[in-house]
Order: C-alpha cells, then sequence, then structure tokens
C-alpha cells in the first residue's frame, strides 16, 4: 500500500510561492510541531493530507536586519540561530531559552512556532507584547498583518493557501522599556507551558508612559488587553494596591483557561494573576 | 530520489519525503545506534548531527534534508573525540541501561565542539533534550566535564 | 585486572557496545520470516464481547485470537484472572482482545482501524475512592491483617489524651524506562524462542509453557539488552511473551511486537496509586501510645502481583519505626483502569512517604523537630519488628543520621532558612529528612518455598567461567557486579569471566531479577559456587559447578496470621533534602540531595552511585514532579513531556556516602540496594516543602497545583 506523496522543495522563494499558488500544500519549516501533529504509530511517515512544500532552506527566509526602527526576522530563523544573533532583544532570547531543548531548537522556526498557533506557543505572549506584525508573501505581492489579527484560535491562522510567512517585524523592541517573560512549566526543559506571562513597561519620570502584557495558554489564543493596559498610562510607580487590585480583577473577568492533562484551570488563573500582580507590584523597573 | 551525505559518503534513497530520518538510517542503512525512545523530540535517543548540528531524527521528514550532512553515531565512533568520551562515560560511570547513550554521546559532542569548556549548568542545558532514565545525569554531567578536561584542544 | 578490594569499580562489561549503540536491543533486531503484531485494544472500561467483526485481510495478514491459544486463555503470574486475549469480558481501555500480523506496519494499523467490536457496556469503577466506598467482596483482590488486637487499642485509645487521624494519598507513578516495551518469537517447527527486553525469564518461560500448552524443550527465553526496568519488566512481559508466542504458532512466522512510546504509557503496569489511613492515639507530651494502618492499594483490573506488593506496603507500614501498639491492615482493590503492578520499591514507597508524612506530623503536635522526634522512636538492633520477626543485624542508622546532619549542616540551615523566609515574600526554602530501610529479597519464604534459585558455573577446556544464570542486566549493572564476585573469588582477571546474555536453554533458574535480590541471593549463590570451583579447579579440564538456595535460619513467615521475619535482612537509608518553593507558582527547585546508606557491603562503588543518583532521582520526582492521572479509565498523560520525569535541568548533584556493615548472607557482605535508593526521596522532598511554607500536606506528588491550592486556602484562612 504505497501511497504517492507530492513534496516540493524549491531553490528559490519565488517557485514556492508560483506552486502555492496552484495548489494547496502543508508548509514544513523545522517541522518540529508538523511532524507530531500528524504523526503515525511506530515506523510508519506521518500522514500529511495535503502535498508538501519544504521551506526552511530557503535563505531569503533567514535573514535578520533592522530596518529604520523596525526589526525584520526571517520567518525560518532557528531559535538557535536567533539566539546567537545580536540583534534580538535580550528579552526574546530569555523566551527562547525556555523551549524545548538544543536539539529542538536547532530545527524549530519562529515562524514555525506562529504559524502552529498553540495556545502555549513560548513566543507568543512576547511578540504581542512587541506588537509584532507578519510580513505574508504570495505572488499576488506583500501584505501585512498584525499577529493578533493572524492567529485566530488552536492552530488556526489567517494566512490564504498561496501566502508564506516570510518576516516577523517588530516595530520597536522596547529597548527603552523593562520586559519580562516567565514561562511555568512542569518541568525545567522539553515542557510545554501550563500558563505564560510576557509584560512590558516604560516609566518616564515616574509615570507609566506605555505598558503592556499578555497571557499564553490561559485560553485559545494568547490574552491581552489594550483597554486595560490603558487604564495604567499615566499612573505613577510604585502603583498603590487598588490599581493593582482593580487590574487584577479586569483580567480575572477575561481570562478562561481550561483543565487538560498538563493542568487545571484553577491554577492556570491564579498563576496568570499572580505573575500580572508581581510584575504590578515591582517598586523599580529597569529598561532592559 | 533524494541525496544526501551520510557519515561521509553520499546516498540514496527512494522513501517518501515525509518518511523519518529515524526510520530511514535503522531500516534501509541499517544504522542501530539511533534509538527510538518517543518518537516526538521528547527523549534524544535518536539525536543524530544535521550539517554539524544536534537534531532529533524522529522530527526530520527525509524530503527536508536533501544535500544535507547527516552524522549518526556510527559515523563518529572512529574519532578520537569519540574516544575520549568513550573513556570518559566509562571512567565516570554514565552508562547503566544505555538506550540513551548515543544520543547523549551525540549531545555531548555537539556541546563540546561549540563549548569546549562548559560549566555544570552549560552542561546540563546541553543534555537537557536527552532523557535519561537510571542515572539521575550527575555521572553523565561528571563524563561530559572530564571529557572537557580529558580532550583539552580537542573540540 | 585481578580484583583486591571488590568495592573498587572496574569497568563495565557491556560498556563498549552500549557507548558505540551497536548492542542490539530487542527493536534492532531482524529476522528472517518476521513479521510484525499489532494489537487491538478494548476502548471501553468495563463489558461484554458480544461479536467482532474483521476486515478482509489481503493475503500474509492474520488475526489471532483467544481462539489461537493452545493452552488456557489467561497470563500465568500468581492468579489466573489475566485474559492473553480477553474474549468474553473486557475490563480497562487498552486491554488486548486479537492481534493482527503481517509485513507492513502502515497495513496493520490501517486494519486495526477497521476492525469492529460490539460490546455490551456495563458501569465501571474508575477510582480507588469509588472502589473503597463500594468495597464488595468481588472487588477486594487480597487482603491482610495483623498486629495488636483492636480491643487492646480501643482501650488505649479511651485513656488517650488525644488521637490523630490522617489520610494521604499517593498518586501512580510511570516506569518510561527509556526502551519501551518489545518482544520477538522466533518460530521454528520445533521450537519458539521469545526473546525481548525483560527482568524474569523464567517467568516468561513459565506463563509460555502454560500457554502454549507444550512441553518444556518447546519454548525458550533469551533475554535482549534491556533499556531500563524499574519493575515495568517484571510482569507485563509475561503477556507479551504470550502474544507473540501464540501468534508465532498460529502463524507459522516470527513475530515482533514492539510498543510505542504512547501505547507503553497508556497500557502498560504502573506503581499502584494508594490511600493510607493512619490512626493515632498520643499521651500529653505528644509521645505515640498506639497506631492503626489502613492501606489500600488501586489494583487495576486483575491482581497481578499485587497481593504481594500489598505485603510490602503492609509490613513497611510503621516505617524504621518501634511504634507501641501498633496493628495494620490493607486491601488491594480492583477498579476498571490499567493494571498495576511492580515498580522499584514494590509497595515500600508509598508505605514510607505515608509514614514519614505522618509521623513528621505528629512531630509538629509535639513541638519537636521532626528528625529528633523520629529518632526517639528507631528501631534497635534485637527489636522486634511489627510482624513478630526480629532486627537481627547491626542497624547504623544514628551513625548515619550524625553524619548527614554535620555535612548538611541542617541545624544552621534550617535557622538560616527561617531568617531568609522572612525577607523574600516569593521564594521560600525549606530542609526536609527521610528516614527508610529496604527488606532484601523476596518477602517471607518465597525464595525457599517458590523461587528455589539455582546457579551454575562452567569452565571451559580454556579456563574461562561463564555465569550460567537467569537474571537481567537491565542497567543496574549485574553483569560487572556478579562477574566481579566470581572473579575474585577464583582469583582470576575480571576480563576472564563471563557472563552471556541469559538463555533458558542454557541456565537454571536462579530466579527473576526483582526484590533487590540479585546481588545478595544469586550472588551469595555465585560466590559459594566459586568456591566450591576453585577447590575442585582442574586445569585445562570443563567442568560444571550447581549450588542451590541456602535459607537462613529465622522465624518462620505465615501468610496467613502475617507473622515471621519479613526478611532475611535490610538495608539502611538516610536523606536530606532542601528545596526553594516559588509561592507565585508553586514550581519547586531541587537544590541540594543528601544520601547516607547501608546496604552491607558495595560490590562496585561507581555502580553503587549510580543506583543512588539514579533511584533518588525518580524518588524525589514520585514526590514533586512526575504526575499521571486517570480520568473515565484512560490515562490522561501518554507522552514523556505531559508526565515530566526529571531532566538533566531537573536534577542537582547529590552528596552521598556509603556505610560498612558486612552481612554474613550475602556476597563478601553484600545487601540489596537496587530499590532502597528510590524509597527516600519522596518523603524528604514532602518534609522540605511543607518545612518551606510551613504548612502541611496530605498526598504526593506535591504538585504546584497542590501547592498553590494550598496557599491559597491558608491565606483564606487567615483572612
Amino acid at each position: 500500500m504505497v501511497e504517492k506523496i507530492t513534496a516540493y522543495r524549491f531553490e528559490r522563494l519565488d517557485e514556492t510561492l508560483s506552486q502555492l499558488n496552484r495548489e494547496d500544500c502543508a508548509i514544513i519549516a523545522g517541522g518540529t510541531d508538523v511532524m507530531v501533529l500528524h504523526k503515525s504509530r511506530r515506523g510508519v511517515p506521518p500522514k500529511i493530507p495535503k502535498p508538501i512544500v519544504f521551506i526552511n532552506h530557503l535563505s531569503e527566509l533567514k535573514q535578520v536586519y533592522q530596518h529604520h526602527k523596525d526589526l525584520h526576522i526571517g520567518a525560518c530563523c532557528t531559535y538557535s540561530e536567533l539566539l546567537e544573533n545580536p540583534l534580538i532583544p535580550f528579552a526574546l532570547k530569555n523566551a527562547i531559552k525556555t523551549i524545548a531543548a538544543p536539539a529542538i531548537r536547532n530545527r524549530g522556526t519562529l515562524g514555525g512556532n506562529i504559524c502552529n498557533a498553540s495556545p502555549a506557543g513560548d513566543m507568543l505572549p512576547l511578540l504581542y507584547v512587541y506588537n509584532a506584525k507578519l510580513l505574508l508573501r504570495s505572488v499576488n505581492g506583500n501584505r501585512m498583518v498584525t499577529i493578533s489579527d493572524f492567529i485566530q484560535g488552536p492552530r488556526r491562522v489567517q494566512r490564504f493557501h498561496n501566502e508564506i510567512v516570510t518576516e516577523i517585524i517588530l516595530p520597536s523592541v522596547l529597548e527603552d522599556s523593562h520586559v519580562v517573560f516567565e514561562k511555568v512549566g512542569n518541568r525545567n526543559a522539553d515542557s510545554i507551558a501550563k500558563v505564560s506571562f510576557a509584560g512590558s513597561i516604560r516609566i518616564s519620570k515616574d509615570r507609566i508612559d506605555d505598558i503592556r502584557f499578555a497571557f499564553g495558554a490561559v485560553g485559545p489564543t494568547i490574552v491581552r488587553s489594550v483597554d486595560i493596559e490603558k487604564k495604567l498610562v499615566g499612573k505613577t510607580i510604585p502603583l498603590d494596591g487598588a490599581d493593582i487590585a482593580a487590574i487584577g480583577s479586569a483580567f480575572d473577568k477575561i481570562i478562561r483557561p481550561i483543565d487538560d492533562q498538563r493542568s487545571t484551570a484553577a491554577y492556570r488563573k491564579t498563576v496568570a494573576l499572580h505573575l500580572l500582580r508581581y510584575f504590578l507590584s515591582m517598586k523599580q523597573y529597569q529598561p532592559n | 530520489m533524494i541525496k544526501f551525505t551520510l557519515n561521509g559518503r553520499t546516498v540514496e534513497t527512494d522513501a517518501p519525503a515525509t518518511a523519518r530520518l529515524l526510520d530511514l538510517l535503522r531500516d534501509e542503512f541499517e544504522l542501530i545506534g539511533t534509538k527510538e525512545g518517543c518518537g516526538e523530540g521528547e527523549c534524544g535517543a535518536c539525536s543524530v548531527f544535521v550539517n554539524n548540528l544536534l537534531q532529533n531524527s524522529c522530527l526530520i521528514p527525509i524530503g527536508s534534508i536533501a544535500g544535507a550532512d547527516i552524522q549518526t553515531i556510527e559515523g563518529i565512533i572512529e574519532t578520537e573525540q569519540f574516544k575520549i568520551l568513550d573513556e570518559s562515560y566509562s571512567i565516570a560511570g554514565g552508562v547503566q541501561c544505555g538506550y540513551c547513550i548515543p544520543g547523549m554521546i551525540m549531545a555531548s559532542a555537539a556541546l563540546l565542539s561549540k563549548n569546549p569548556h562548559p560549566s555544570e549548568d552549560e552542561i546540563r542545558e546541553g543534555i537537557s533534550g536527552n532523557l535519561c532514565r537510571c542515572t539521575g545525569y550527575n555521572m553523565i554531567v561528571e563524563a561530559i566535564n572530564l571529557a572537557a578536561k580529558k580532550g583539552d584542544g580537542l573540540w | 585486572m585481578n580484583l583486591k578490594n571488590i568495592s573498587t569499580s572496574v569497568p563495565k562489561k557491556d560498556h563498549k557496545g552500549k557507548v558505540s549503540g551497536q548492542l542490539p536491543y530487542i527493536s534492532d533486531v531482524k529476522v528472517e520470516n518476521m513479521v510484525y503484531g499489532v494489537l487491538y485494544r478494548s476502548p471501553i472500561a468495563y463489558g461484554k464481547i458480544i461479536s467482532i467483526q474483521l476486515p478482509t485481510l489481503p493475503e500474509g495478514y492474520e488475526a489471532v485470537g483467544a481462539e489461537h491459544i493452545p493452552g488456557p486463555n489467561y497470563v500465568k503470574i500468581i492468579k489466573e484472572d489475566q485474559p492473553i486475549f480477553a474474549n468474553e469480558w473486557v475490563n480497562y481501555i487498552g486491554e488486548p482482545i486479537l492481534m493482527l500480523t503481517g509485513k507492513d506496519l502502515d497495513i496493520l494499523y490501517s486494519l486495526l482501524n477497521e476492525v469492529k467490536v460490539e460490546f455490551e457496556e456495563h458501569q465501571a469503577i474508575y477510582t480507588l475512592d469509588e472502589a473503597i466506598k463500594q468495597k464488595s467482596v468481588s472487588s477486594v483482590l487480597a487482603n491482610y491483617e495483623f498486629g495488636e488486637s483492636l480491643e487492646n487499642i480501643s482501650a488505649i485509645e479511651q485513656g488517650a489524651h488525644q488521637i490523630i487521624e490522617e489520610e494521604y494519598d499517593t498518586g501512580y507513578q510511570e516506569h518510561v524506562y527509556l526502551e519501551p516495551q518489545g518482544m520477538l518469537a522466533v518460530y521454528k517447527d520445533d521450537e519458539i524462542i521469545v526473546q525481548g527486553s525483560m527482568q524474569c525469564l523464567y517467568y516468561i518461560k513459565n506463563a509460555l509453557l502454560s500457554a502454549l500448552a507444550c512441553g518444556d524443550d518447546e519454548v525458550r527465553v533469551v533475554q535482549s539488552p534491556t533499556g531500563g526496568g524499574f519493575g515495568g519488566k517484571e510482569d507485563y512481559p509475561s503477556m507479551m511473551a504470550c502474544h507473540v508466542a501464540v501468534a508465532a504458532r498460529a502463524v507459522k512466522k516470527s513475530v515482533m511486537l514492539v510498543f510505542d512510546r504512547s501505547e507503553d504509557m497508556l497500557v502498560t503496569t504502573k506503581r499502584h496509586p494508594a490511600k493510607l489511613k493512619y490512626r493515632t492515639a498520643l499521651d500529653k507530651e505528644g509521645n505515640i501510645l498506639s497506631m492503626c494502618v489502613d492501606i489500600f492499594l488501586d489494583g487495576g483490573a486483575n491482581v497481578g502481583l499485587s497481593s504481594v506488593v500489598l505485603q510490602r506496603a503492609l509490613i513497611n507500614s510503621a516505617g524504621v519505626y518501634k511504634i507501641p501498639h501498633f496493628h495494620a491492615k490493607g486491601y488491594v482493590l480492583k477498579t476498571n483502569t490499567v493494571p498495576n503492578g511492580a515498580f522499584r520499591g514494590f509497595g515500600a514507597p508509598q508505605s514510607f512517604a505515608g509514614i514519614e508524612s505522618h509521623i513528621g506530623h505528629l512531630s509538629k503536635l509535639a513541638k519537636i523537630d521532626p528528625l529528633e522526634y523520629k529518632r526517639k522512636y528507631l528501631v534497635k538492633q534485637g527489636d522486634p519488628t511489627i510482624t513478630k520477626g526480629k532486627f537481627r543485624d547491626p542497624i547504623l542508622v544514628e551513625e548515619m543520621i550524625e553524619d548527614v546532619l554535620n555535612v548538611s549542616e541542617y541545624k544552621k540551615k534550617k535557622e538560616d532558612f527561617q531568617r531568609l523566609n522572612q525577607q523574600n515574600q516569593r521564594y521560600k526554602k525549606g530542609i526536609g529528612t527521610s528516614l527508610f530501610l529496604h527488606g532484601c529479597g523476596f518477602t517471607g519464604s518465597g525464595e525457599r518455598d517458590h523461587i528455589k534459585a539455582t546457579v551454575k558455573l562452567v569452565k571451559s577446556k580454556d579456563d574461562q567461567v561463564s555465569l550460567k544464570i537467569s537474571n537481567s542486566d537491565m542497567g543496574q549493572g549485574i553483569l560487572t557486579t556478579l562477574c566481579k564476585i566470581v572473579a575474585k573469588e577464583l582469583d582470576l582477571p575480571f576480563e576472564d569471566i563471563l557472563y552471556p546474555y541469559p538463555d533458558t536453554k542454557e541456565v537454571p533458574d536462579s530466579g527473576p531479577t526483582v526484590a533487590s535480590r540479585t546481588t545478595m541471593i544469586v550472588g551469595k549463590l555465585l560466590e559459594r559456587a566459586a568456591k566450591k570451583l576453585k577447590n575442585q579447579w582442574q586445569t585445562g579440564v570443563e567442568q560444571e559447578i550447581v549450588e542451590h538456595y541456602v535459607h537462613r535460619e529465622m522465624i518462620p513467615w505465615d501468610e496467613k496470621t502475617f507473622t515471621g521475619d519479613a526478611y532475611p535482612a535490610y538495608s539502611w537509608g538516610v536523606n536530606i533534602v532542601e528545596v526553594e518553593v516559588d509561592t507565585l507558582t508553586g514550581n519547586i527547585k531541587l537544590e541540594k540531595v543528601y544520601g547516607n546508606y547501608e546496604v552491607g557491603k558495595v560490590i562496585d562503588e561507581r555502580i553503587m552511585k549510580g543506583q543512588i543518583d539514579g533511584g533518588l532521582a525518580q524518588g524525589l520526582a514520585y514526590g514533586y514532579l512526575e504526575k499521571m492521572t486517570s480520568k473515565q479509565g484512560r490515562i490522561q498523560q501518554k507522552s514523556i513531556s505531559d508526565y515530566g520525569p526529571p531532566t538533566s535541568l531537573d536534577v542537582v548533584s547529590i552528596e552521598s556516602k556509603v556505610f560498612d556493615n558486612p552481612y554474613a548472607d550475602g556476597p563478601y557482605g553484600a545487601k540489596g540496594a537496587g530499590e532502597l535508593t528510590l524509597i527516600g526521596g519522596a518523603p524528604a522532598v514532602q518534609a522540605a516543602i511543607e518545612d518551606a511554607l510551613q504548612t502541611s500536606f496530605q498526598q504526593i506528588p506535591i504538585t504546584p497545583e497542590v501547592i498553590i491550592e494550598s496557599l491559597w486556602m491558608k491565606e483564606g484562612e487567615e483572612g
């Protein structure tokens, strides 16, 4: 029972895009998620229901560069490549270090983490905080979309079948802000987040100038609320207890985690709020 | 037909592009040193080098390795580096059931070639994707530490 | 090399093959005319099979089921309650119903999807709590009761200052041996050779003789290099061996069955979840007047080895303490979940977690440091055991405690941590201890009455000596340690002693590789055989020496009254663990781990260190890290990362020491060591977490979820 499998591996991005325009394909970058998602039992190749296009060798998708204030990251950069790149902000590197283990980081890509759209995706909370935008390319040209519009639900993204995410663009790397990322997993390596939290805060003359937070693994997509963030802009540091409590209860209403084999809804919510309050209760914030 | 380099030799296969590198190595090329412990990239028993980088062969569709340089444990057995690791694992007592060991050796070699004098934390980090259920890791950490000293200048 | 001191480490016999990856484990083996087998498993937890409908099988593909079993349809272990292929009732999700065989796994998996089985579903029992509530005659798979009469205890309780009752729960533990289970039956016209990953060759052989209803020379069992066992390859491989052997007979081909990791996690045996109830009478000062312990083990769908696991749990129910007026009873209850079985420690880890927790909590009531309180009750040489046996040999625990207190600076740390914890709102540090023992070898008169071990040494013409025993090296190092014993006794170079992977055609039954018995029991027999061989040594002549087990003089064990010497000897241990708890997330960081052990005499220092570190890593993780749950009869964690055994970043280096206390009936004085090292981990980690958070827990694993809930409750209480 030899099934015919169609797979493409072009030398150039434009050829790849032309093929995608002709045919709906499954795109494989590092494959660390796709190969597990479609895994067969032992000894049998994964069953992927569409023709396959390999893209992780395309050099066009591996560039990292600064353009004006924007940092452009090629979608097929592996985590290890990003860890070694001086342009990548420190906070993002800290998040990368919490991903799986070295062998996976040598293969998994930033674009893949985004397109896999797992609620527990390790890179996502920070990318939301950075207001990351994605550059999608097709034979018809380029399109830019914010990460929060792109990711619509678990494993659901707003990508047309003829498009490839080519770049992740960070409009600002928040170098004047204090940025944190905390991943809560069941162990210290090779774990999937039970809860994660990213926060950034910029202070100007003891007042909050800009503040952002995002939570992972507590809902179908990353939870971020610009409305709640706005309430804190202009407040003085340290924040008083009532303000912190108000923000906590605002998020309490919109965080709706689930019970699963890794943790409980109650734990996820409690810890998400703990990490938020802890971030808000700090006495001082240093730009990193 | 997919062509690549395997342990220094050019090889080709007509296995489907989605076939796992792990199965190809074990079934077609009869390289049994690459073991399957989980099939999901969570144990590291199937670790190989792809273009000199440590990767889990259970997660690699062979269609993506056309033209790549693949090395398995069999490909490094004759090297000085392997001999040092072999000896260090023996002296430190890093081997019990042995099923994780080829993958662990690959991870050790990958770590040392990138960082010839790793700290204890860096060693732990370097093998953090390689599960061992027998040793509690400490004697493996010690083995790598020893290999770094014995193989000074070699990595 | 010739051995001066038996404890000095030597290179391991199997090192080269393992480090190069060229030693073939069962999944590395291919034989001619080999097909794969895959199992159709019950999708429901409890019910009657009404009909089985098979798809049309292509040529070369066959179905094998109960009708192909020549002998009775059960896996011979202890009781006849585990079908090889379920054909009437199914009792748990994942129970094997039939096997499909053929060349191509891809085709087999798709055929498996087309098998249709109709069931009449019945109300299942999913949890131990439900089973306890409904405890009926049919659901009790085993039970025992012993100790002081309840009338006497009741009288003592009436005069007591207070009575403390606690209920304690322990969870599943999954072995996660790195090599998943695998078994191959090689088909020959006159013989079936079963080879694979296993701990107990003769358990398998006996199961095959029964299933195949054949003569002794028609089946042969050969151990393959075994990638970890920890008890998980004690009883389960017997079932797989029956599957492949029955199939090989039916299809007249060699049949290979290798599990996926997820299949292995979902359907193979695990450590029994347990509930332990304590009822203790105290006087005004907090001294113990009497204690009653009830133990309930979740047996899963059939009894398997559970009755023996319960015995060990009960025998250890008072820990290392001499408790006045002690009474205990225990039950194994049936649930419609995956059967539970052997796991390093075999009932003792549950009991020690429970008793160490309880005694720790009593010390808090008495306002005495837990270790000080525990030392008041420590058993001494000559004391009776709770089963009216006797602790015959010297006990070094006091010295071991003193030493580890010094090394760890326990008292200073306790004070430092209290101060630090007041300053740091987020992170809290704690330090905890555990005291434990492990009875070496089979419980009671098992060695004498059931196992009756025999070993053989064979000397070839060229004067090479081979060990002929049925014990498995599964990583613990007996290929090396047992050869050392023989080499030293014969005064031969270690390299000249051979220990080929055992094959039942070649080796007598020296018993299973379980119960920390191999070094002490089999090692002693080999030592005696080697002595004999030395006396009779004739250069250039083939010689053979056979030795049989001799029972130590002790108080006879009576399983009915549960009295007598439960074990010939005991090994001992003390652990100290330091942790840091993140009160925002409940995450636990191990900071320092100390262990002092007494195992008679160490046969190889490096191998012993490997047992200490590996056993502790598992034992510590059992207490706080590894979490497996079952929901409606289905195991929820089917991947390694969801279950969460420790990675290299979760373990810290361990400071350990082994005390010499040679035991006359062990080789060079050696006792058992393998299981002991796991037992102290969980209770010490619990004590450390309790110390950090100044609170009490009634369960393991103490996961971050448990911690956060407890902190939340505490906040509520404190307003």
